[in-house]
């Protein structure tokens, strides 16, 4: 039975994140990010006094939000979700009013000076569009990120959101993040 | 470091989007007032409605200059989005800026409106059409302004209020302090006109009229103010966060001591300290010019401030915790 209906997502298991930053690269060259923007990063986390040290590694990107607020207030509709999830911006139609960047509760977004227009992550849809994974999950040295469709009961993402558990960053904002971060 | 999305051409765009429908109001509530079915104030009406439309006007042009693609901001109007406070408030401050142009041709005195149109050629015959005195309609153009007014002075607080990413905003009090303070600044700004209007000194009733006003929306917003405190330090922790921010954080000197005290306590101080003896003693209301001016002057400053806090402050605030530690 051909699976119809399509949700995309990511696992991230940050504990196997070793900030090597090979993902923000591969986003870097894929997408051909201006210099000085990025679609992905890594974030970190200090914690304590040498000896007792520790550091976490937190990938972040764009969270394809069930329920994004950047495309409820996008005045124009040039921010837009497809039926499958991935929130997408329409170039041609971004007034460059950056609405979006102040209504994103995770800073995902970016200004393109040059085109005067807002950028973000796409899950490198037209990867996904033929078939492929996003660049980010196919350069993980340390498979930190797993793609997957929601949907579809045989991928791996479904195993691992239904055996592992895990947390999805800052709830509380009605967003419905779709970026699952393993614990 | 985290960036400044919106900056100091946002804070001057939502100061004079305020001031606009904070003159009109006061010039449309003038043109009201009759004693005997004279109008009284009808030199600030007037006034009123002369300098109503410019703000907003200038505003907007602003606002347009602070997009990426300036260009493309007819594609505003290409689009209806009901749940995008832009996309409705660009709508309504259009149409409010047409009927304040609309309210300003009403008030022109007859040589004037001949003296524009003498400057118009005169083969223009569909534009010579519009040279028709309408001075009949200031209170039918008044009334339909007066909810486009509020409606203006209220977006611009929504703008930022209906913004749940960012919990300095995300209360239904900010539209309503972005409303008086917008009101209040308007009876300021037409004061402050009159004061400086020479060749017709403005009279004591005028200025008491206008003080009365602003006392009146000064001690609303006050009263939005001190709740909007009171109100986050009762709510969840990221609004409590939040306001760390104006409660020893980097925007504490400019919200207390600039904004509350100078542009707010002081005003209301000065204005209350000259009407008072003309309400409850009886005296004859005084009116010294500077004190006036000095209010005047710092309701504006402070009705500024406020759109600059809230503008810078509220961008730093965030539910996500690394955006706050950048």
């Amino acid at each position: 039975m051909a699976i119809k209906k399509k949700r995309y997502a990511l696992v991230i298991d940050s504990r196997k994140c070793i900030n090597c930053k090979a993902c923000v690269v591969a986003c870097k060259a894929e997408n051909k990010v201006p210099v000085g923007n990025f679609r992905n990063r890594i974030n970190e986390e200090r914690k304590g006094e040498y000896p007792k040290l520790s550091i976490n590694f937190e990938p972040e990107q764009c969270h394809h939000c069930a329920d994004p607020s950047c495309v409820r207030v996008c005045p124009t509709g040039a921010s837009w979700q497809r039926k499958d999830g991935i929130v997408l911006v329409n170039y041609d139609e971004c007034i460059g009013c950056r609405y979006c960047m102040v209504a994103c509760p995770y800073d995902a977004r970016y200004f393109n000076e040059e085109e005067g227009v807002v950028d973000k992550c796409t899950f490198c849809s037209h990867r996904v569009d033929k078939g492929d994974i996003p660049a980010c999950v196919e350069t993980c040295p340390s498979k930190v990120r797993v793609f997957g469709d929601l949907e579809d009961p045989t991928a791996r993402i479904h195993e691992l959101l239904s055996t592992r558990r895990y947390r999805v960053k800052e709830p509380q904002t009605g967003n419905g993040p779709q970026l699952y971060y393993l614990l | 470091m985290h960036e400044f999305n919106w900056g100091l051409l946002i804070v001057v765009y939502l100061f004079l989007g305020g001031l606009s429908a904070g003159l009109f109001f006061a010039a449309g509530l003038a043109n009201y007032l009759t004693v005997d079915d004279k109008p009284v104030y009808a030199k600030v009406a007037r006034m009123g409605a002369l300098l109503a439309p410019w703000p907003v006007a200038i505003g907007s042009g602003l606002l347009i200059l602070d997009l990426g693609n300036w260009y493309r901001f007819y594609k505003l109007f290409l689009h209806f989005r009901w749940q995008s406070p832009m996309s409705i408030g660009s709508y309504l401050l259009t149409i409010f800026t047409l009927i304040a142009f609309v309210y300003l041709f009403a008030w022109l005195k007859e040589d004037e409106r001949k003296w524009i149109f003498s400057k118009i050629p005169a083969t223009w015959k569909q534009v010579h059409r519009l040279n028709v005195d309408i001075s009949s309609w200031r209170e039918k153009i008044a009334m339909v302004g007066f909810p486009f007014s509020i409606g203006v002075g209220i977006y611009t607080g929504v703008l930022l209020g209906a913004v749940s990413a960012r919990p300095f905003w995300n209360t239904n009090l900010v539209a309503q302090m972005f409303l008086f303070s917008a009101l209040s600044s308007g009876s300021a700004a037409l004061l402050l006109a009159m004061l400086l209007d020479r060749k017709n000194p403005i009279e004591k009733h005028e200025t008491k009229f206008l003080v009365t006003l602003d006392v009146v929306f000064i001690s609303l917003e006050l009263f939005i103010i001190l709740p909007y405190i009171i109100h986050g330090q009762l709510s969840s922790q990221a609004v409590k966060d939040a306001l760390t921010l104006i409660l020893g954080g980097p925007y504490t000197v400019v919200f207390w001591v600039f904004f509350l005290f100078l542009g707010l306590l002081v005003p209301l101080a000065i204005e209350v300290y000259e009407l008072f003896p003309s309400i409850f003693k009886g005296h004859e209301f005084h009116g010294s010019r500077r004190m006036a001016l000095t209010a005047a002057g710092l309701v504006l400053f402070g009705g500024f401030l406020l759109r600059y806090i809230f503008v810078y402050a509220g961008q730093v605030s965030s539910f996500h915790r690394m955006g706050m530690l950048r």
